[in-house]
């Protein structure tokens, strides 16, 4: 009785000291991340320049609405992930598996050399994207060496092209990356089970798509959840790819890489300063991100 | 006795201490371009200092893009401290931040003789008849050109005086002919070269009252008239973006350039092109108003009101930027600055011939076509405007839209965008 009233009392000054050891972080949480949140919910409300401040209610919402380029930013970033996430992951996937056979020799080689780009830094690359695909960049200049082209594509002059070669740059990036969370799930999947498939005279393909796919689902289902909100959040590529221009008036050719992380930060600083709307900005992608992942959740995840 | 001393001592010290501590004043200045404003206003700085040697500086660079988003940032969230005492502003926005943040900036109205400052900077910088910035660098246009290329082509340097840019296409369409050369480098979707044009017919994307003049503009249409013709025309190499665009000059596979004159510095910087360069007054647009002279980018400085050695940076200013003649001399030869207070203009430095422009006094013209400029009021929405109309740009270029049909649209898409 009197043994079971200790540990009580214990508990009560573990607990009490647990409190003492987290306060500080979570003061810092309340400050960095709560409060923010908050506070950028309450300036949504407003209409701001600068230091001026009108209330609008739900007016910036209904702006952002009838607003062509947050229309033209959705529509350009839509078109980015249909595209360019799917190609993505589905080349993760095949270089995973292609990595994890065991027969193969210097993986750890191919393994590196496929995740090193998701280590360069986002400026880095896209610059050198940048150089490489001007009108007489080295790109152009191998495809017309070759003989596939006969005139040099407009690849960053042209609003299809530019959006083509913001793919390009992004599956370079990212491939890697989401290879890696592939690879260590399947290390998890026994081995035994394809051996089993060979024996029943499963070729290689429908041991891909029956065992391998079916057994990485929840890890497909994360890592196409990360790479939409990544979309969602796309800033330093388009930002390096299309600014720089003399005086720089549009992102990308007719405004074809504008995404609403490049226009957040253009009606911040570009623009008359209005931090109101470009809050309520931001609280329209978290809600568009948050119902993409229920939407994801559903349809790949179980129902458990 | 010996207490006596250790106090004697002790106020001794603390009146050494304090000596030593005396406060110096410290100015620190925040700006962009490590090759133009940045040694300038060192320049102006080591000069200040023997005037007056108890004032420090601290010049910060920064990417342009980088001290807008500070200024931006630390301004509207209330704060009094983290500015500097002197910030450099484009002129494209003075506007902006002097309406988006009344009482943050300094009035330097009663401090210096606006009329011996080019009248056209002063005004941008006026707002409720109060002047707060003190002009800088002047963004007067020239048309750079290639005379080897030009004679090549059968054009005597007259040919290319005070034309206007139809003449200008067709003169591009016999250089690229005869020597294969395109006349110009262009990025299709940059809005540089409409400025330009807009101001050289003293228009703007606004009307007097600040409303958008965008739609039924007659220049404005001109303007991006132009634009497609220069794209259909073929005297353009395209460009995307600044590397490419002074590359292509500097590799010398351009015949011209048609921008502001602080592109002096690009182009002299491939030394060996040396005497090969000349200089003539922008062409001028199809339309009545239009002059040969316009205006693309400029800066000037302006003080923070809330700065703690804010009487000593307006004294700095007017010591240097509004009384040495001689700092003016030595900016322009060494950087190719164009400053815009007047008085300066008289130095023997914008009487100098200029052998990489073959002994042209291309300073003397510059300031000259300055005076010429028609100034419009650049009102706070100008990157905005920029912007909705490089957005239908590539609709026009395909002709999938007509030009009206075209700025009908880019004005709906600015007016959204400012509601």
């Amino acid at each position: 009785m009197s043994e079971k009233k200790k540990t009580r009392g214990l508990e009560h000054i573990w607990s009490k000291w647990g409190w003492v050891f987290i306060s500080l972080m979570l003061l810092g949480i309340i400050l960095f991340v709560f409060y923010p949140i908050a506070y950028s919910l309450y300036l949504s409300t407003f209409s701001t320049r600068g230091f001026l401040k009108t209330f609008v209610g739900f007016g910036n919402y209904i702006k952002l609405v009838q607003d062509t380029y947050f229309v033209l930013s959705l529509k350009n970033i839509l078109t980015i992930l249909v595209i360019q996430v799917p190609i993505m992951l589905f080349l993760a996937l095949i270089f995973a598996t292609l990595l994890n056979d065991p027969k193969i020799k210097f993986k750890g080689i191919y393994r590196t050399a496929l995740f090193l780009p998701a280590v360069t830094s986002l400026v880095a690359y896209t610059v050198i994207f940048r150089v490489m695909f001007s009108n007489d960049g080295l790109v152009n200049h191998v495809l017309m060496f070759v003989g596939i082209i006969k005139e040099p594509i407009r690849w960053l002059l042209d609003p299809f092209w530019a959006k083509v070669t913001l793919i390009v740059a992004l599956t370079w990036r990212w491939t890697g990356y989401n290879m890696m969370f592939y690879l260590a799930g399947l290390q998890n999947i026994p081995i035994e089970v394809y051996e089993a498939a060979e024996i029943d005279g499963a070729s290689k393909t429908v041991q891909f798509f029956k065992i391998t796919v079916p057994l990485l689902k929840p890890i497909i289902l994360f890592t196409t959840i990360t790479s939409t909100i990544g979309t969602l959040q796309l800033f330093d590529e388009p930002m390096n790819l299309a600014a720089g221009v003399v005086t720089g008036s549009s992102v990308g050719p007719g405004n074809s890489l504008l995404t609403p992380s490049v226009y957040i930060y253009n009606v911040c600083f570009k623009y008359s300063p209005n931090f109101g709307y470009a809050s309520a900005i931001s609280y329209v992608i978290v809600l568009i991100a948050a119902v993409l992942a229920f939407i994801q959740f559903k349809v790949v995840g179980e129902r458990e | 006795m010996k207490r006596m001393f250790v106090r004697i001592l002790v106020v001794l010290l603390i009146g050494l201490s304090a000596l030593l501590y005396a406060e110096k004043a410290k100015i620190t200045i925040w700006a962009w371009d490590p090759n133009f404003n940045i040694p300038i206003m060192q320049e102006a700085a080591a000069r200040y200092k023997k005037i007056n040697p108890d004032v420090e500086f601290e010049i910060v660079n920064m990417a342009k893009a980088d001290v807008e988003q500070k200024l931006n940032t630390i301004l509207a969230s209330g704060v009094k401290t983290g500015l500097p005492e002197i910030v450099l502003i484009e002129d494209y926005n003075a506007q902006k931040y002097l309406q988006s943040y009344p009482g943050a900036f300094a009035d330097l109205t009663k401090h210096f003789t606006w009329s011996e400052f080019a009248p056209y900077k002063v005004k941008l910088m006026t707002l409720n008849n109060k002047v707060y910035g003190v002009p800088f660098d002047s963004g007067v246009a020239g048309f750079f050109y290639r005379i080897d290329y030009i004679e090549q082509a059968g054009f005597k340097p007259s040919d290319l005086e005070n034309i206007t840019w139809d003449r200008f296409i067709e003169i591009g369409k016999v250089v690229k002919q005869k020597t294969g050369k395109f006349m110009i480098a262009a990025d299709p979707y940059d809005g540089g070269l409409m400025r330009i044009l807009l101001q050289s017919a003293g228009t703007w994307y606004f009307d007097k009252s600040g409303k958008p003049y965008i739609a039924n503009n007659p220049v404005l249409k001109e303007a991006v008239r132009l634009y497609k013709e220069i794209k259909d025309s073929g005297i353009a190499k395209e460009v995307s973006g600044w590397n490419e665009w002074v590359g292509a000059f500097n590799r010398g596979e351009v015949a011209a350039v048609v921008t502001g004159v602080w592109i002096i510095g690009s182009i002299k910087a491939e030394k060996s092109q040396s005497g090969k360069w000349r200089v003539a007054p922008v062409p001028r647009m199809n339309i009545k108003e239009s002059v040969n002279a316009s205006n693309l980018g400029g800066s000037s400085w302006y003080v923070l009101q809330n700065s703690k050695y804010r009487d000593t940076a307006i004294d700095f200013l007017k010591k240097i930027y509004a009384r040495d003649s001689d700092f003016y001399q030595k900016i322009l030869i060494e950087r190719g600055a164009v400053g815009t207070w007047l008085p300066a203009q008289g130095g023997s430095a914008y009487k100098a011939k200029d052998p990489f422009f073959g002994n042209q006094q291309v300073f003397q013209l510059f300031s000259e076509w300055m005076k010429k400029i028609p100034p419009v009021d650049f009102g706070v929405y100008t990157y905005e405007a920029d912007a909705a109309i490089m957005s239908v740009m590539p609709d026009v270029y395909s002709g999938k839209l007509s030009i009206d049909e075209a700025l009908k649209k880019a004005e709906q898409q600015f007016l959204n965008s400012i509601k």
